[in-house]
């Protein structure tokens, strides 16, 4: 029998055990998150891509593409006009304000094939062209290599896309700058098919045009010809899966269905994640004289009806949309970031069970551009998108820790989420289960 | 007593103004931290398209401020700084440009 100086022992020590126990324990999985640097002192990173094995090939925007390979050596690669130190010169390659060397991508079949393809600004197919910002630019373009088996040169340079537009001089509007949206993210879908995002380039015909690869998410063979079961309406390019967006920076396949979907940057309103469908419209169509606008500034209408000043972001997207419901083909958004526009650069898919309830969910990384009373939101958004692709059923932000500007992600082959950020880094950020 | 005065009205004069001239760094900093570094990157290192404006010169970062806060276009990206410079007060300008012209990294 218990006296009662035990019994109010045990009361004392159960009240202290629930007093230290945690109130909200975790019972739906949420994984724990961690971050560390894996490279510094970079200068704009903007892509990365890695082998089964575990080496990461890096882009960095206005000096070319570097390997680090897993036991740490880094081996500069493909360099561009003036870069030093690189294994290969390329003096056509350059950079200007957004533009430069972006997207990489490694072929399903590199541990045999040895490729690796790239997307950056190039002069060498300005021809007679870019003589001004109204007529056809071709200076992007996505390049196919060969990596040696040291990871420390390449060979075989072919072009396989070579007329993706360019922006070449300034304009009147916000980042009114030479090289403004280009897209070039590059993705091999689980089609063994590569998809190749591109941008408006400030130009207002581009989006819609059947012939200007602008705006569109690309999906074409290795060697840059369109994949058969592209769907384009009649008489566009064959190498268009969609057209009619503005600044396509982020898309990845989905686990499960393998289906597309694009993180898509907005002007001051709307970022967006969209479902694609073959041959779809994305909406964004900046061209003056449409859509109830006049004439806009040097013929692109994307900033208007005030580009010059912040004003309530519903107003902006009334008057210019993001996804224009005029279009019958339109692609609707399954997220517009509650209305604001604050750089959505990047996705990928999270996959592996280290991510727990998280796995299948979408990272979007934001940069964070905070104009017009907008915050800027620098963070990394886990959205979880409905079966359909036409809605999200929740978006949380990952407490990562980290404040930058999340320009580029991409899955590891260990099932961490890696981040390229402006500031110069690239960030591993791990996941384990609770 | 009237030179005196005159010494003391001086002195005040440029104590003041020059206090006003060399601006305050760590208000800049915190004025700084508010939406500059989301375009031009921690201390004004630069980022993306965005040029570096750390180490710049107070004379020139104050003149460049001034320039955009009267509605005058010197760059492509003038639209976004104009945006941000017309709420400046002179002495944020100032301010602004102690910090950045601190920033030597």
């Amino acid at each position: 029998m218990l006296n009662k100086s035990k019994l109010l022992s045990a009361a004392i020590v159960s009240v202290a055990a629930f007093a230290t126990a945690p109130i909200h324990a975790d019972t739906m999985g949420t994984p724990n998150i961690s971050a560390m640097s894996v490279m510094n002192g970079l200068e704009n990173p903007w892509d990365m891509a890695f082998t089964s094995g575990g080496d990461m090939f890096v882009t960095e925007k206005c000096k070319g593409l570097s390997v680090k390979t897993s036991s740490g050596a880094v081996n500069k690669l493909v360099g561009m006009k003036d870069a030093k130190g690189y294994a290969s010169g390329n003096s056509d390659l350059f950079c200007s304000g957004q533009a430069g060397m972006m997207g990489v991508a490694l072929d399903p079949n590199f541990n045999k094939n040895r490729r690796v393809y790239v997307a950056s600004t190039s002069n060498k197919y300005h021809g007679s062209g870019c003589k001004d910002n109204f007529s056809k630019c071709d200076g992007n373009i996505i390049m196919r290599f060969e990596v040696s088996k040291d990871l420390k040169s390449v060979s075989n340079r072919v072009d396989i896309v070579k007329d993706i537009q360019y922006k070449p001089f300034e304009s009147d509007h916000p980042f009114g700058g030479p090289g403004a949206h280009n897209g070039n993210r590059l993705r091999f879908g689980p089609d063994g098919y590569l998809w190749a995002t591109t941008g408006d380039r400030h130009r207002g015909v581009v989006p819609q045009s059947p012939t200007l690869l602008g705006g569109n998410v690309l999906r074409i063979d290795t060697d840059g010809k369109a994949h058969p079961g592209n769907k384009p309406p009649k008489g566009f390019d064959k190498r268009m899966y969609t057209y009619g967006h503005r600044n396509v920076q982020g898309i990845d396949f989905r686990p499960g269905d393998g289906r597309a979907f694009t993180a898509e940057h907005g002007p001051w309103q709307n970022d967006e994640i969209t479902a694609l469908v073959n041959g779809g419209n994305g909406g964004w169509d900046p061209r003056p004289n449409v859509g109830g606008r006049g004439d806009c500034p040097d013929k692109y209408c994307g900033y208007m009806p005030n580009q010059k000043e912040g004003m309530l972001p519903a107003a902006r997207a009334s008057f210019m949309p993001m996804s224009d419901t005029r279009f019958k083909d339109l692609m609707p958004p399954a997220w517009n970031n509650n209305g604001l526009s604050q750089g959505t650069g990047s996705a990928a898919f999270l996959k592996g069970s280290n991510w727990g309830y998280w796995e299948g969910r979408m990272a979007v990384g934001i940069m964070g551009i905070g104009f017009g009373g907008t915050p800027s939101g620098m963070r990394i958004d886990v959205v979880d998108i409905a079966k359909d692709g036409q809605s999200i059923k929740s978006v949380i932000h990952m407490p990562t820790g980290l404040t930058k500007r999340f320009r580029g992600l991409r899955l590891g082959p260990d099932n961490a989420l890696y981040a390229a950020v402006d500031e110069g880094e690239i960030y591993k950020i791990t996941a384990e289960k609770p | 007593m009237k030179s005196h005065i005159i010494i003391l009205a001086n002195l005040l004069f440029f104590t003041f103004s020059n206090t006003a001239y060399s601006g305050d760094i760590n208000a800049g900093e915190a004025r700084y931290s508010q939406n500059c570094g989301n375009c031009h990157g921690p201390a004004g290192m630069g980022l993306a398209s965005y040029p570096k404006i750390a180490g710049k010169e107070v004379a020139y970062l104050k003149d460049r401020l001034n320039t955009y806060r009267a509605g005058t276009k010197i760059g492509p990206n003038s639209s976004l700084m104009i945006m941000m410079a017309m709420p400046l007060t002179d002495d944020e300008i100032a301010n602004l440009a102690a910090y950045l012209n601190a920033q030597t990294k």
